[in-house]
């Protein structure tokens, strides 16, 4: 469907900026095995088992994320396609949320006329539920399996199956500008940010302390990582609603309170990723969370004006004394109604293989081996930028201490599509925390118990 | 769909002789392509979302029951609902009345106008030519607080920097979507306004040049009356056309912040695909429909009584 | 459109008369802002785009996101979403499918909007009021049911599929236009032509039709414009370029975490040049039609 054409220059900035694109990249912190990686494996797993042309005249039919460089993967395919002779086709290419509708448009409908998909811890328990994907630990031995940084193939496991083969994650640090405040200065608290936030508000520079992404999942989930760090929950074991506790309301009322005083861009309800980042990248925000995706955006002076001005932090902690890290990870599921399972996984396979997770890796994803992990931590200790090594360790603590996914349920998108509105409302001051916070526990409520959440002994 | 018997003499063909039989199948059998077409694409949709609205269909669970009236039972309390419904049926008043207004004026000056008549229209229908979607993101980018071309405007006329959430703030987000929606729906009302300005005779305004008439006197009591049915037409056309409403709205805002610009169908889009909560999604479609029957059947009741009664 | 005298009362043009016109131009330009910003963004260079201070005046002209989304060749350095955008196919599906279906809404339309302007038959005014609902129901809500019908029947991402969608949007209108037009047609002229020994087909094809034309090209354009630039449907009915038209291509330049403005005008400037010929061909059609009496109850 595309033929890409890209001056280096540009796929390397693009680069960044897609890797960010974790929309919520996250996972599980067991990156420690990464490190403490002992090196048998990776000769073992460098390509995937191929038999030539075990799949002449198969077509593979792909339902792919696409945009900035999430493509560069699908250049590794006509490789796959000369051993294995199968044909791999696009269906459809499209960004995260637009696939994720077409995946639960077509699982809704019965129309899948594909065999492979993208797919997202934070939504495979939506295509799950709707009984529209292939469990895959019988494509997949325990082997195979076992250079994937463990925490990540565990988030995609559910009712006793494995769901989704990991690609990469993403999870978010404190980006901050060194001109405008020092190391020192780095809040450890978000008590600490709010103040500092606040602090750095400089109208007659056009500086904004922070500024949050303010609409849809993008600001549920900033909620959630703060509620969580504040020492609050989103559901109870039962699955009952209880983010409207004293944790939540004060998670919201920061928001409300940034807004409030200036602190924050006056449209930033309508932010959404990208113009989080230009704002950063335009140098009107000092201090704010973001993806680490951006990063190579960031420092190139072409595109931002803080290149070489800006440093990365852990995010800060809440009165629960835990680091924020709403994290998730992005990866490739078979379709139940494939009729090509054999090809689909041999494919799969390919493009998690170490070559395909090496390929993003230099792009600036924070890819799902262990062993592509130990090699560019290696490679990044000779690397001119100062930061390089210090990202990829910050990443690393960050993934094995603070990673944490939203709920995987079903329901975590429709529960944030009740729930951002509200806290817009919240952060423009239309309704009162608590007031907003109960309101929005009651339709998520309602929301779960049609699901058939509270039905007992059923 | 609806039947409205109003038909009172047993069919007969006007102005031709043909059999009994034949003025009874042949209208029908000239309608049937259209009628069919619109079977597939209207009807039988709207007939599958209407058995849905009675069900718990959720887009992410494979089994779905029956529930009855629950989605409309609940419908009637849910604050949000209503608020949206208020707040389309504003937008749809407000927007349909300055579009007439503008494109009233713009027809006037343009049926008189000396030369360039056909560029004018051309250019003047380009709003029309742009699809709504895109319409949507030019605006929204127009709107935009840091660098929106509105904004920027401010800046350069006054010479300093106006942070101004257009999309953000009361009412002026719901001004911003006003604006965009007047940009693209005045063309239409011009056209039509405009050919009804042209299609006016002469001699009463020869006559009342002769009386000394103003031009107002004119306006008012010659071209405005004369002009009802074109005035009429656009407005009913323009008027279901905003009932729907959502692409602009969509991009622009997307209902928000918070509730603040939502209107219907942007809510029920939230709810039906977003939310995965097709049922209750259906339920308030069929809600709205329905009073949109009720509106379009006074609307179109006078152009029916107009058009075919009053000539038998 | 000479016939019509309104705008010239048989006098010479005074310095009101070219104030006037003064005005018309100064509101045109207006309305005429947007497209040319629209315009301005598609020739600017990328950093020129979305600055504060604003950039009005471009200080340098390039056709990089032309060439782009036309898979020319660019400078080092140019980059574009477009490159992804099989421009030339949706091209190729907007036309055919806009045109096609325009041909059909009209012949559709026309038949029975003459059916009924020359008939009373039962149930006419429900009929009448059924279609004009149709055009009250939005994409939206018709989306998701029609894509499964579209599916089980195999129309789904292809272009009849696509046509039988736009006829059937735009035949409500087309109708109730047309049948304006025919009943302004005296017919006293059909029975002469009966009475001369036509057939009712050949009086419809030789006195009705012919007579009706300048309707049929203003219907035409009002279903061409809804075709050209529908988008819900298209975004669940079309699913890949085999059949992907321009409006929900619009959106491949706004991805999560980048879009392209320049390109979005690029492409927005080159779909407006087919819909400008063709509006610029018939609006003279369109005012005629219009003013030949459709809308006089």
């Amino acid at each position: 469907m595309s033929n890409k054409k890209m001056t280096r220059r540009d796929f390397l900035k693009y680069a960044g900026l897609a890797s960010g694109a974790a929309m919520a990249a996250s996972v599980m912190g067991s990156l420690p095995a990464a490190a403490a990686g002992t090196s048998e494996q990776p000769t073992l797993f460098q390509f995937p088992h191929i038999q030539k042309k075990e799949f002449e005249g198969v077509t593979v039919r792909m339902l792919a994320i696409s945009g900035a460089n999430y493509d560069e993967l699908y250049k590794i395919i006509p490789e796959w396609e000369e051993q294995t002779g199968a044909k791999v086709e696009f269906v459809f290419k499209g960004d995260g949320f637009q696939t994720d509708k077409r995946l639960v448009q077509d699982f809704a409908a019965g129309t899948v006329d594909y065999d492979v998909c993208w797919d997202h811890s934070s939504f495979f328990s939506q295509y799950v539920k709707a009984d529209g994907l292939e469990p895959l630990e019988n494509w997949f031995t325990d082997e195979e399996l076992a250079d994937f940084i463990p925490r990540l193939v565990d988030a995609t496991r559910r009712d006793g199956h494995l769901w989704v083969i990991p690609r990469h994650f993403d999870i978010s640090c404190l980006h901050y500008r060194t001109d405008l405040m020092t190391a020192e200065q780095v809040p450890e608290t978000w008590d600490q940010f709010k103040e500092l936030a606040k602090q750095l508000t400089d109208p007659a520079q056009g500086i904004y302390g922070t500024q949050f992404a303010g609409k849809e999942e993008a600001l549920s989930g900033r909620f959630y990582e703060v509620l969580i760090a504040e020492g609050g929950q989103l559901f109870d074991e039962k699955w009952e609603p209880v983010f409207n506790s004293p944790a939540g309301v004060k998670a919201a009322s920061m928001f409300a309170e940034l807004y409030a005083a200036g602190a924050m861009p006056p449209g930033m309800t309508s932010f959404v990723w990208e113009d989080v980042a230009k704002n950063f990248a335009a140098g009107i925000i000092a201090i704010y969370s973001e993806w680490y995706g951006w990063y190579s955006f960031f420092q190139d002076p072409s595109s931002s004006k803080v290149a070489g001005k800006f440093d990365l932090a852990r995010q800060p902690m809440g009165d629960g004394k835990i680091h924020s890290g709403w994290a998730g990870h992005h990866g490739f599921s078979i379709t139940k109604a494939s009729q090509n399972k054999p090809a689909a996984a041999s494919l799969i396979k390919w493009l998690t293989s170490v070559k395909g997770n090496e390929l993003e890796a230099k792009l600036g994803f924070l890819v799902a081996r262990q062993s592509v992990w130990e090699k560019i931590i290696a490679e990044a200790e000779t690397s001119t930028d100062p930061l390089a090594k210090k990202r990829l360790e910050l990443a690393l603590l960050q993934a094995q201490e603070d990673f944490k996914t939203p709920p995987l349920i079903a329901e975590w998108l429709p529960m944030s599509n009740i729930l951002y509105p509200i806290l817009q409302q919240i952060i423009l001051g239309d309704v009162e925390p608590q007031k907003g916070l109960d309101d929005a526990a009651q339709q998520v409520r309602d929301m779960m118990a049609k699901a058939g959440y509270y039905t007992t002994g059923a | 769909m609806a039947t409205i018997s109003v038909t009172k003499s047993p069919a007969r063909a006007r102005a031709f002789e043909i059999s009994a039989d034949e003025a009874k199948r042949l209208p029908w059998l000239l309608l049937t392509p259209g009628l069919v077409a619109l079977a597939v694409v209207v009807a039988f949709p709207m007939l599958y979302s209407f058995y849905l609205s009675f069900t718990n269909y959720d887009l992410t669970r494979p089994t779905t029951e029956f529930i009855g009236l629950q989605n409309y039972i609940k419908l009637f309390s849910n604050a949000t609902f209503w608020q949206a419904f208020g707040r389309t049926v504003l937008f749809m008043t407000l927007a349909v009345n300055l579009e007439f207004l503008i494109g009233l004026a713009i027809a006037q000056l343009m049926a008189k106008a000396l030369l360039g008549r056909g560029l004018l229209r051309t250019v003047l229908m380009m709003p029309m030519m742009f699809a709504p979607v895109l319409v949507g993101f030019q605006f929204k980018w127009f709107f935009n607080d840091q660098v929106g071309l509105v904004n920027n405007l401010l800046y350069t006329l006054t010479g300093e920097p106006h942070i101004i959430p257009w999309l953000v703030q009361v009412p002026l987000g719901f001004i911003s979507i006003l604006v965009a929606e007047i940009w693209m729906g005045t063309p239409f009302m011009v056209i039509i306004l405009e050919a009804g300005i042209l299609s006016l005779p002469t001699e009463p305004f020869e006559a009342a040049e002769v009386d000394g008439a103003s031009g107002w006197q004119k306006f008012r009591h010659l071209t405005f009356p004369m002009i009802g049915p074109f005035i009429y037409t656009a407005m009913a056309i323009r008027s279901l056309d905003l009932a729907r409403v959502y692409d602009v709205v969509s991009i622009m805002t997307g209902g928000g912040p918070g509730t603040r610009t939502e209107l219907i169908w942007t809510y029920v889009y939230r709810l039906a695909f977003t939310g995965h909560d097709y049922a209750t999604g259906s339920a308030m479609s069929y809600v709205t429909v329905v009073v949109s029957f009720l509106f379009t059947f006074f609307l179109f009741r006078n152009v029916i009584r107009s058009r075919w009664e009053g000539r038998e | 459109m000479s016939t019509i005298g309104y705008a010239k009362a048989g006098r010479r043009p005074r310095i009101g008369d070219y104030l006037r016109d003064a005005v018309l131009y100064l509101i045109i330009f207006i309305f005429f802002l947007p497209v040319l910003w629209i315009i301005l963004t598609s020739i600017r260079p990328n950093m020129e785009i979305n600055t504060r201070p604003p950039i009005w005046i471009p200080r340098e002209l390039t056709l990089d996101s032309y060439k782009i989304l036309l898979g020319w060749p660019t400078p080092e350095g140019a980059f574009g979403l477009g490159s992804n955008i099989p421009f030339g196919q949706y091209a190729r599906n907007s036309i055919i499918i806009a045109t096609v279906s325009t041909l059909f809404s009209l012949t559709f339309g026309t038949l029975a909007g003459y059916a009924f302007a020359r008939f009373a038959f039962k149930g006419k005014n429900g009929l009448f009021l059924g279609m004009m609902l149709a055009r009250a129901v939005p994409g939206i809500a018709l989306s998701l049911p029609l894509f499964v019908l579209y599916a089980r029947l195999g129309l789904s991402d292809s272009i009849p599929g696509m046509i039988i969608t736009y006829v059937a949007l735009n035949v409500p209108f087309t109708a109730w236009l047309m049948d304006g037009f025919f009943r302004a047609i005296p017919a006293e002229l059909d029975e002469a032509a009966l009475i001369d020994g036509c057939s009712r087909w050949s009086a419809f094809l030789r006195v009705d039709l012919p007579l009706a034309l300048p309707g049929a090209a203003a219907s035409g354009i009002f279903a061409f414009l809804t075709a050209w630039n529908e988008f819900a449907l298209a975004n669940v009915i079309t699913r890949t370029p085999a059949s992907r038209t321009f409006p929900p291509a619009l959106y491949e330049f706004t991805g999560q975490f980048v879009s392209d403005w320049r390109g979005m005008c690029a492409m927005s400037v080159m779909m407006l040049i087919p819909a400008i010929i063709f509006v610029a061909l018939v609006q003279r059609q369109l005012m005629t039609g219009l003013t030949s009496g459709a809308m006089k109850g």
